[in-house]
């Protein structure tokens, strides 16, 4: 585990429901946990608060700044196109940890394009969220080929689940498979992120060795 | 030759949307005409990923209109075509299908309800009933499957191109933006594997022989001189329709045999009334659960004994009456209660049926 002491700023990118909002909002509760200045900002520009909606009173509630449009405030919703939420230009100004949920997926890390100083941000690592249960990254040639297409990519995260019925052998089966693939793109393996009670079985590291992140799901209460 | 979508079966997380899209390449779909609008986006969006590595095509039309025909247009060459709209795009799509309705068309098209009238909201409703399932100016001739689950969003977008082909009437699936966008697992199988055969799909025009001579002409129509000439075609349709109906028709039921009132749903919303019975049930709460798979044709028989014997039915739509309203036409006669929660556009949660049930039983 990294040291938690200087700025940190992590994007979240990766395939369409691979798991990038359920890791950023459990990302941002666990920094904020440490009394750290968090904002959370959701960068989703095609459903944009979707999955953060629900959430968005209680994470306030808890101390995070959570970047993101209210629903009521929005004009125009899927295929008639969005306006950008005016913060999230700025979202990397913000004091403290800034932690960005690339939502949708479809641009990979070319929607940073639309934050000042995302280029040249000294901080900024840009994980990829990993789902092997989601068919186009089942495979290790799958995922490759994937992560090549998001553009510049600072990690792999494996989010390996089924949903409900997620099993401790799932989880390791996409430790390994998405270790290979992080060897084969040439960048790390950041963290496994699996559920609390599966997290106690598998403990602090993975079957490839790397750690483990536990995580609480948020997502069912989103609106989808 | 490409290799299959998918070799045997495995266990997978996905999207409504993107289950559509394996699942009509499972079924063998040769092309897919395609134009966006939310909620139904990514099963274009996964067909044009996945179909070049199998060999298959797609288009993306100018509108919705354009969709509707260049899909009649694929089956009358002889190919397994299909489209997927919502909302708006249903609406306009009904000219199209009144063509495939007249003609026997085996189109597939999957609607992926939101919020009516016009654009309404891009998210989720039930009221898209009225018009996928009595839509365009015919009479009905088309076959709904209305679905709960991507499981079944799976298994019965490869049975649409079955009865499609087999029968010869414009096929649906009708989900909604809910299920389209909701993430759930399923199992996804090559569907050999299941004893499942692929009807297969063959031309309407340029067969080979020469017409009058080794084979009757080919002679596709949507219009008619004279009116007695609409009646007798019209008239052999409702024959056909009436023979298959019993055997397309489907539903699923439970606790009616000592009930006093029936819980009467479909789609995703019959989600919630399983769980709301269920419990009331183990309350012992006399209440019973039925659910149309098939919209059209309505499952009349099970429909009408099932009225006869309980005399109460609570119609639960996201919907001003919709399903309601069919429900009605086919159990008129019987002496049977309808008793009602509409939600049009707005999501119907378990704890709302209960809550109505005890309203309704005291």
């Amino acid at each position: 585990m990294r040291c938690i002491s200087g700025r940190i700023v992590e994007a979240y990118i990766g395939e369409y429901a691979s798991g990038k909002s359920e890791v950023a909002v459990n990302r941002a509760l666990l920094l904020a946990a440490r009394g750290r200045r968090v904002n959370l900002v959701d960068l989703d520009i095609v459903e944009p608060c979707y999955t953060l909606r629900p959430l968005k009173k209680k994470l306030a509630e808890m101390g995070i700044n959570v970047v993101a449009w209210e629903t009521r405030e929005m004009m125009g919703l899927g295929e008639t196109g969005s306006i950008f939420y005016p913060a999230n230009r700025w979202a990397l100004r913000f004091p403290g940890d800034v932690i960005l949920d690339i939502g949708y997926g479809v641009e990979g890390a070319r929607t940073l394009n639309l934050v000042e100083g995302a280029a040249t941000d000294p901080d900024l690592k840009i994980f990829a969220v990993v789902n092997v249960g989601r068919p186009m990254t089942g495979s290790v040639q799958e995922i490759v080929e994937y992560v090549r297409s998001l553009g510049r990519v600072d990690g792999l995260i494996n989010n390996s689940h089924l949903g409900d019925e997620t099993t401790v052998e799932f989880v390791q089966d996409g430790a390994r498979m998405v270790d290979e693939a992080a060897r084969q793109l040439g960048v790390p393996v950041v963290a496994t992120t699996v559920l609390e009670e599966l997290a106690r079985v598998i403990g602090t590291r993975d079957a490839a060795g790397h750690p483990v992140w536990p995580i609480k799901r948020f997502m069912p209460h989103a609106l989808w | 030759m490409p290799d299959k979508p998918i070799e045997g079966e495995k266990r997978v997380f996905m999207t409504g949307n993107e289950v559509v899209a394996w699942a009509a390449l499972a079924a063998g779909a040769d092309i897919m005409y395609g134009y966006p609008i939310t909620p139904q986006n990514e099963i274009m969006h996964y067909w044009t990923r996945l179909a070049p590595r199998y060999g298959r095509e797609f288009l993306q039309t100018e509108d919705e209109l354009s969709a509707g025909f260049t899909t009649c247009g694929g089956v009358l060459a002889g190919r397994k075509a299909f489209t997927a709209t919502a909302g708006p795009g249903n609406t306009l799509m009904q000219e199209p299908m009144s063509m495939a309705e007249a003609m026997r068309l085996p189109t597939v098209v999957v609607i992926q309800q939101r919020g009516g009238p016009s654009t309404a909201t891009v998210i989720y409703s039930q009221q898209e009933v009225t018009m996928t399932t009595l839509g365009g100016n015919g009479e009905g001739l088309r076959i709904v499957y209305s679905t709960a689950n991507h499981q079944e969003l799976f298994d019965y977008t490869i049975k649409a191109f079955n009865t499609a082909w087999k029968y010869r009437f414009p096929t649906f699936v009708l989900g909604d933006g809910y299920q389209a966008k909701m993430r759930e697992s399923l199992t996804i199988y090559d569907p050999a594997i299941r004893g499942i055969e692929l009807v297969q799909a063959e031309p309407f025009l340029g067969k080979p022989g020469v017409p009058g001579v080794d084979r009757p002409p080919t002679q596709l129509r949507n219009t008619y001189n004279v009116e007695e000439e609409l009646y007798e075609v019209l008239e052999g349709y409702f024959k056909d329709y009436e023979k298959i109906a019993p055997e397309v028709a489907e539903h699923e039921a439970f606790g009616l045999e000592d009930a006093e009132l029936v819980v009467v749903s479909h789609g995703v919303v019959s989600r919630a009334c399983k769980a709301a019975v269920k419990e009331l049930r183990e309350e012992g709460v006399r209440v019973g659960y039925f659910r149309p798979i098939t919209l059209r044709p309505l499952p009349v028989k099970a429909l009408r004994e099932t009225a006869e014997k309980v005399g109460k039915f609570l119609v639960v739509e996201s919907a001003q009456g919709q399903l309601a309203r069919l429900l009605k036409e086919a159990a008129f006669g019987c002496p049977v209660e309808m008793l009602e929660l509409f939600k049009p556009g707005v999501g119907i949660t378990a704890e709302d049926v209960v809550s109505r049930v005890k309203e309704i039983t005291g």
